[in-house]
């Protein structure tokens, strides 16, 4: 059985959650402080974090970063309106994902099952083919259809959206993305990504203001829409 | 007693006239009576008396009618003189040479002193306007530290206060200009401040200091001191020192007013601040119990009578928890962007951003409450990049199309967002077919808590429009209203664009058209 390290102090909040998670069929180890947490995630195999910022004894990102010197269980930051830097440094640090308080159930559930399809339990390949609503990426025949037509892509426009395939589901910071596809000279420069995301959109998405597959996170990055189908 | 420099040429000025009119009267003599002679010494006499000090003069008016006794007056060579023939030449003479002298002596003085009043009548004046035209103390300052070494001083010296009175003198309490001071004359000017009294040479008060300590006064207290370095060897002028202590006194008025100023100013601030929380507070125990009050509605509903409600009725208490928790959220992170706008607190996280995508974020974030798809979103083709706040910018965006949405009625038709470029200004439209703003309330819907009237139906916490205007602003750009040709309102924002920096296009990603 999947097991998933919830560390809230909200009581209420805790309660709620581990419900909703054990509906799904989860195993659910609960933690109200930083200590406590400490403590069983080095005791309990544990596959994914859901970690809170705020706790009574530390901020949670002290666990994430301890966590991240030895292994890369998937660790998603679950917060009261955290600010854009905060995402960025917190994204930087190793988080997978993290989600803004108040959140449903379902936008929980959907990046936990993102989260862990990017790093299960079980070390898998990267991602090389994504299939999503009349989109379809096959990076190793470097192929791109859009509704079954063959889509041109500069060199540049493919190796932005592999780096964002490769990551499918989960957002990728405004630095990563410039520093991948452009080389890390080029960090600061978002006015290129701006230009090259429009371009792509326009290519491959059928309204371009209201893309979906190209979605972008304010602020922070872009993020490719989680997959429906999606193989290795 | 030591005779400076001054007098010693004055007086050998003196006696350098007297040989040069008795040199004269001695080349005429042989041709001219001795009366004529005699005019020679008036006349002498009148003209030394335009250059030379009174005593001078006088002293020149004596010595030039013994000479010219003892030279021209027979017998020559005595001062023996016949009374009945010369003792009233020779009593006229002195006489007429005295007067003149003192005469001319005392109009000389008299135009002298005019000249120095309106002088410094002149000077107080400029020190007047420059103070009033300064913003700073330390301005003002500076201004009357000028002022006063504009005048015949050894070296000035100002101590200001920077706030109030330290209980020491502690010389970190107040700033210091001008010359370098001794220990003794730092503790003279902290002695003046704090007696708010003037001391020193010719003032009754430690006279034997060789300079004076005023105080700048304003109406209560000295804002500080000066101090007014003498020539120990010259007279103190009181003169002078009545004009020091004008200027100085100046600047007291002026570090009043201006303490005065600010003291209203921050109050001003303060009453404003005041209103803002308490129009918060009134937000939050208003209209966000609103929102709280259908959730808890729903839920206790859903908690006692769920057996007793239809599967459909369920769904739509459900539904209801969640958009009102959405609402609610929205109103916090209004609430939170107006008092850090307002505040001035928050620091904009500016960067080169896509219309396009911007417009795309808030559509994904507001077709939740658009199920009809009312929104029709018309962007001009390839828009420049805009250099603003991303999550701001969505924020003011999200708020005038959930305005449009919530006050055009579902049936009245779409909402359009309208982007597009004219010259160097964006231009963003949002524009719905609702019953449009009243003239009256146009100019007071971008206040906080103004909702639209009779519209009850309405919920919101009246802080939207509020908040798009800050961000507006906080932009450099502006939010406004027009109403449109067939009905409802138009919300224009316009932001003046700036040129985006350049890019290199790699060679490879050059489009080859087939």
């Amino acid at each position: 059985m999947m097991c998933v390290l919830l560390v809230e102090d909200d009581r209420d909040l805790r309660a709620l959650l581990r419900t909703t998670l054990e509906v799904e069929g989860l195993a659910v180890h609960t933690a109200a402080s930083l200590v406590e947490a400490q403590a069983l995630i080095r005791h309990t195999p544990v596959d994914l974090v859901l970690l809170d910022l705020g706790l009574p004894d530390g901020d949670g990102q002290t666990l994430l970063d301890e966590l991240r010197q030895r292994r890369n269980t998937p660790v998603l930051i679950i917060s009261a309106q955290p600010s854009d830097a905060r995402k960025i440094a917190l994204l930087d640090a190793g988080a997978d994902d993290y989600l803004s308080k108040p959140f449903s159930v379902a936008e929980l559930l959907a990046r936990m099952r993102v989260a862990l399809r990017h790093r299960g339990t079980t070390l898998r390949p990267a991602i090389t083919r994504y299939t999503h609503e009349g989109l379809d990426i096959d990076l190793s025949l470097r192929e791109v259809m859009v509704r079954g037509q063959k889509v041109h892509l500069t060199p540049t426009e493919y190796k932005l959206l592999a780096r964002l395939v490769r990551n499918a589901g989960q957002v990728v910071t405004h630095r990563a993305l410039l520093a991948d596809v452009w080389g890390p000279d080029c960090i600061e420069h978002t006015h290129y990504l701006r230009l090259y995301m429009g371009q792509l959109r326009a290519k491959l998405e059928r309204e371009p203001a209201e893309p979906r597959f190209l979605l972008t996170e304010p602020g922070v990055g872009y993020r490719l829409a989680d997959p429906i189908h999606m193989r290795s | 007693m030591r005779i400076s420099l001054h007098r010693f040429l004055t007086l050998l000025g003196t006696l350098a006239c007297l040989a040069l009119a008795q040199g004269i009267a001695q080349a005429l003599d042989p041709r001219v009576d001795l009366a004529n002679l005699a005019m020679i010494f008036v006349l002498a006499s009148t003209l030394v008396a335009f250059w030379l000090p009174a005593w001078a003069s006088a002293l020149f008016a004596l010595t030039s009618v013994a000479l010219f006794n003892w030279s021209f007056v027979p017998p020559r060579g005595s001062f023996q003189v016949d009374l009945s023939q010369h003792a009233l030449l020779l009593g006229t003479l002195l006489t007429v040479c005295l007067t003149v002298s003192l005469l001319m002596a005392r109009l000389r003085r008299e135009a002298s002193l005019a000249a120095r009043r309106a002088r410094e009548a002149e000077q107080i004046q400029q020190l007047g306007d420059v103070l009033r035209a300064a913003q700073h103390p330390q301005a003002m300052t500076e201004s009357l530290d000028q002022a006063l070494g504009a005048l015949p001083s050894q070296g000035t010296a100002l101590m200001l206060l920077n706030n109030e009175l330290p209980i020491t003198d502690d010389p970190l309490a107040a700033q210091w200009q001008g010359v370098v001071l001794s220990p003794a004359e730092q503790i003279g000017l902290w002695l003046c401040l704090r007696d708010n009294r003037a001391f020193g040479a010719g003032t009754g008060l430690h006279s034997e200091l060789p300079a004076w300590y005023l105080p700048i006064r304003g109406p209560q207290a000295a804002w500080g001191a000066a101090l007014f370095r003498l020539d120990p060897l010259k007279n103190p002028d009181p003169d002078l020192q009545r004009h020091a202590q004008m200027l100085c006194d100046l600047l007291g008025q002026a570090l009043h007013r201006h303490h005065l100023e600010r003291r209203t100013a921050e109050a001003r601030a303060e009453a404003e601040a005041q209103k803002l929380r308490s129009a918060l507070l009134a937000a939050i125990s208003h209209d966000f119990r609103t929102p709280l009050a259908s959730i808890l509605g729903a839920a206790s509903s859903l908690a006692s009578q769920s057996e007793r409600l239809s599967d459909n009725q369920r769904r739509t208490w459900l539904d209801q928890i969640q958009d009102e928790t959405r609402a609610l959220t929205a109103m916090a992170d209004n609430t939170l962007q107006l008092v850090r706008l307002e505040a001035g607190q928050l620091a904009l996280r500016l960067d080169w951003e896509s219309l396009e995508e911007l417009v795309g974020a808030v559509l994904a974030r507001v077709r939740q409450r658009d199920p009809q798809r009312r929104i029709r979103a018309r962007l001009e083709p390839s828009l420049p990049l805009i250099r603003v706040d991303a999550p701001l910018f969505i924020q003011l965006l999200e708020n005038l199309l959930d305005n449009a949405l919530k006050y055009s009625p579902a049936d009245a038709g779409p909402v359009d967002l309208v982007v597009r470029v004219a010259e160097d200004t964006l231009l963003l439209a949002v524009k719905d077919r609702g019953p449009g703003i009243p003239v009256a309330d146009r100019a007071r819907i971008f206040d906080m808590f103004q909702r639209g009237q009779g519209r009850s139906a309405c919920r919101g916490s009246g802080l939207g429009l509020a908040v798009c205007r800050a961000i507006a602003q906080a932009h450099g750009g502006s939010l406004s209203v027009r109403m449109r040709g067939h009905g409802g309102s138009s919300f224009e924002l316009r932001l003046s664009l700036q040129q985006a920096p350049d890019m290199l296009t790699p060679a490879e990603d050059v489009e080859v058209s087939p």
